[in-house]
C-alpha cells in the first residue's frame, strides 16, 4: 500500500515534470480560473454587505404627541426595546429635531425660515431600526397603538420597494457565483482532460501490458492534486499580494459603509484551495475514467 | 491436431486441452483455445464467424489473411479489449467472458503483445521502456532491474539501453518492444504484423528473435501478410477470410497449395 502511494506519487511528479509544457498550461488555467472565482466570490460579499448596510437604514419614525410625559416616553422605550425585531431604539425630542432639520437645510444651501417661527413646529419622535426590514408592519402596526403615539410615518411602500430589490439583487449574486463556478468547473474540467488525452499513448500501454486499473488512475489524481495544489497557492498568493491595496481602495470608496471582512479572507483562502484541489482530481478521474471503462 | 490417441477429442477435452504429448512436465496445456466464437460490432458488423482455434503451449502460428479479415478483433479477443458476442475465449485456462474485472489485468500480463508501429514512449529510454511495463504492474525496484537488464541481452540490445527510441532505427525500436513484452515472463507474445514496417533484412531479424524466443516455450501467434517468411519457415498457418477460419494447417506455406 505504501508503496503503491509512493509510485503513485513518484509517476505524479514525473508525469507533471515531463510533459511541462501541458502541466504549467493546465495550472496557468486553474490560476486564472482560481483568480476569476475569488474574485467574484469577494464581491458577492461586498455586494452583501452593502445590502445590509441599505436594509439597516429602514426605519420606524414614531411621531409622539407633544402632551406625553418623560415617563411615558421613556416606559415606551424601554417597551420597543424590548421587542425582538427591534434593533435600536433613539428617542429624538422636539429641540433635537428642530436642529437636526435646521442643520440638513444648512448642509444644502437652504436659507433658514425656521427662524420667521414663533414656536418649534416639530414633533418629537422615537426612531426604531429594524433587525429585519420585513418586519416593518408588526413594529409599526405595534406603535400606531400607542396613546402617546402621534403617527407613525408612513414608509411601507418604500420599504417594500427596498425589500424587492435587495432580494432580487441577493438572488442575482449567487445565480452569478453559480454560473462562474460552472464556468470554472467546465474549464478547469476540460484542461486536465486535455493534459490527460494528450498522454493516451502511455495509457493504452498501461493497460496493453497489464496495469491494473488503480495503477493507471492514482498517478493522473495525484498529478491532477498537484495541478490544483500548485494553481491554488499561485492564485492566493496574488490575492494576498493584491488583498491590501484592494481593500485601501475599498474603504476609501465604500467609505461609509462599515463593512466586516473578519471571515472573508479565511473563507475565500478555503474557497481557492478547495476548488483547486477538488477540480484537479475530479478533472483527472473523469478523464482517466473513460480509458478504463471499456 | 493435439490429439495423440485414436478417440475424438469431448468438448470439454477440446477447451481444456489434452496436453502435449511431446512435454510431460507441462500437461494440460492450451494457452489459446476459441470455441465457436462470433464477434459482431455494435454497427453490425460481424467480424468473426464460429472461429475455433486451439493453440497448444509452445506453437508458433501465423495468423494470415487480407485486411479486414479479423485478425487484429481476434487479438483483441485474446487481451479482452473487447468481449465475444458468441462462444467461448479461454487464455491460459481463464474464460475471459467469465473472469472479474480486477482479473484482467493479471490475465494480460500472461500476454505480450507488439504491435507494427512499436508504440514506445517516446520519451524514456530504451530501459525505462522496457522497465515501465514492470513499473506499472506494480513490480518492486529491486526485482525490476536484474529482469530488464536479462531481457534486454536476450534482445541484444544492452549497450542501447540509455537511448531514446528516435536514436534507434525501426529494428531496434521494435526488439524494445520485444522485450518490453517479455518481461513479464508471458505464456503467450501477440505479434499484430510486426515487421510491417522494416526492411526485408531487418524483418528477418525480428523474425529469428522470435523464433528463439519460441524456443525458450513461449507461445507466438502472429499476424502478418508477409509471404515469403510465412512460406519459407513452415509453421503452422491459421488463415481468416471474411470472418472465418478458412485454413488451419501445420508445416504450411502463405497461399493455399492444391
Amino acid at each position: 500500500m505504501i508503496t503503491f502511494v509512493a509510485f503513485s506519487l513518484r509517476r505524479a511528479w514525473q508525469g507533471f515534470w515531463r510533459n511541462a509544457l501541458m502541466s504549467l498550461a493546465a495550472t496557468l488555467t486553474m490560476v486564472l480560473m482560481l483568480l476569476l472565482l475569488a474574485g467574484f466570490f469577494v464581491l458577492q460579499n461586498v455586494l452583501l454587505a452593502s445590502l445590509s448596510f441599505v436594509e439597516q437604514k429602514v426605519e420606524v419614525v414614531a411621531y409622539v404627541e407633544n402632551t406625553a410625559t418623560q415617563e411615558q416616553v421613556e416606559a415606551l422605550v424601554a417597551k420597543i426595546d424590548g421587542m425582538p425585531e427591534s434593533a435600536s431604539v433613539e428617542f429624538v425630542s422636539r429641540e433635537e429635531a428642530l436642529r437636526r432639520f435646521r442643520e440638513a437645510q444648512e448642509a444644502q444651501g437652504r436659507e433658514d425660515l425656521t427662524k420667521y417661527l414663533e414656536a418649534n413646529p416639530l414633533y418629537a419622535s422615537i426612531n426604531i431600526k429594524l433587525r429585519a426590514p420585513g418586519d416593518l408592519d408588526a413594529v409599526a402596526g405595534a406603535v400606531r397603538d400607542e396613546a402617546i403615539v402621534r403617527n407613525v410615518l408612513n414608509i411601507e411602500a418604500l420599504v417594500e420597494r427596498v425589500v424587492t430589490v435587495t432580494s432580487f439583487v441577493r438572488t442575482a449574486g449567487v445565480a452569478m457565483v453559480a454560473v462562474v463556478g460552472l464556468i470554472v468547473l467546465f474549464i478547469i474540467v476540460n484542461t486536465i482532460r486535455l493534459a490527460v488525452v494528450a498522454r493516451a499513448e502511455e495509457i493504452e500501454i498501461m493497460r496493453l501490458v497489464g496495469a491494473s486499473d488503480a495503477f493507471i488512475r492514482w498517478p493522473f489524481v495525484f498529478e491532477g492534486a498537484l495541478v490544483g495544489l500548485l494553481g491554488s497557492l499561485v492564485a492566493l498568493g496574488l490575492l494576498v499580494a493584491a488583498a491590501d491595496p484592494l481593500s485601501a481602495a475599498m474603504v476609501g470608496f465604500f467609505n461609509v459603509l462599515p463593512l466586516q471582512f473578519g471571515s472573508l479572507g479565511r473563507d475565500t483562502a478555503m474557497i481557492v484551495l478547495g476548488t483547486g484541489l477538488g477540480l484537479g482530481v475530479l478533472g483527472s478521474w473523469l478523464s482517466v475514467r473513460t480509458y478504463l471503462i471499456r | 491436431m493435439t490429439v495423440s490417441s485414436g478417440t475424438p477429442p469431448s468438448l470439454f477435452e477440446r477447451l481444456v486441452g489434452r496436453g502435449r504429448p511431446d512435454r510431460p512436465d507441462r500437461p494440460d496445456h492450451n494457452v489459446v483455445v476459441l470455441h465457436d466464437v462470433t464477434m459482431r460490432y455494435p454497427n453490425g458488423k460481424e467480424a468473426l464467424r464460429e472461429v475455433d482455434l486451439v493453440v497448444p503451449e509452445g506453437d508458433f502460428v501465423f495468423l494470415v489473411g487480407p485486411s479486414g479479415a479479423g485478425k487484429s478483433t481476434l487479438m483483441k479477443l485474446l487481451i479482452r479489449d473487447e468481449l465475444a458476442t458468441r462462444g467461448d475465449v479461454l487464455v491460459d485456462g481463464h474464460d475471459l467472458a467469465r473472469i472479474p474485472r480486477r482479473m484482467v489485468p493479471k490475465v494480460r500480463r500472461k500476454i505480450g503483445i507488439v504491435f507494427q508501429d512499436f508504440k514506445l514512449l517516446p520519451r524514456k529510454t530504451v530501459w525505462e521502456n522496457v522497465a515501465f511495463a514492470l513499473e506499472v504492474t506494480g513490480s518492486s525496484r529491486r526485482t525490476i532491474r536484474p529482469a530488464v537488464n536479462r531481457v534486454l541481452a536476450l534482445v541484444g540490445l544492452t549497450a542501447q539501453a540509455d537511448q531514446t527510441p528516435t536514436q534507434l532505427s525501426g529494428g531496434e525500436q521494435q526488439r524494445t518492444a520485444i522485450a518490453r513484452a517479455l518481461v513479464h515472463d508471458p505464456r503467450l507474445i501477440i505479434a499484430d504484423e510486426p515487421t510491417g514496417n522494416l526492411d526485408p533484412v531487418i524483418s528477418w531479424e525480428i523474425i529469428q528473435l522470435l523464433l528463439r524466443i519460441n524456443e525458450l516455450g513461449v507461445t507466438i501467434l502472429m499476424g502478418t501478410h508477409d509471404a515469403e517468411v510465412v512460406t519459407a519457415l513452415r509453421k503452422r498457418v491459421v488463415a481468416l477470410e471474411d470472418g472465418r477460419v478458412i485454413r488451419d494447417e501445420t508445416g504450411a506455406t502463405y497461399h493455399r497449395e492444391d
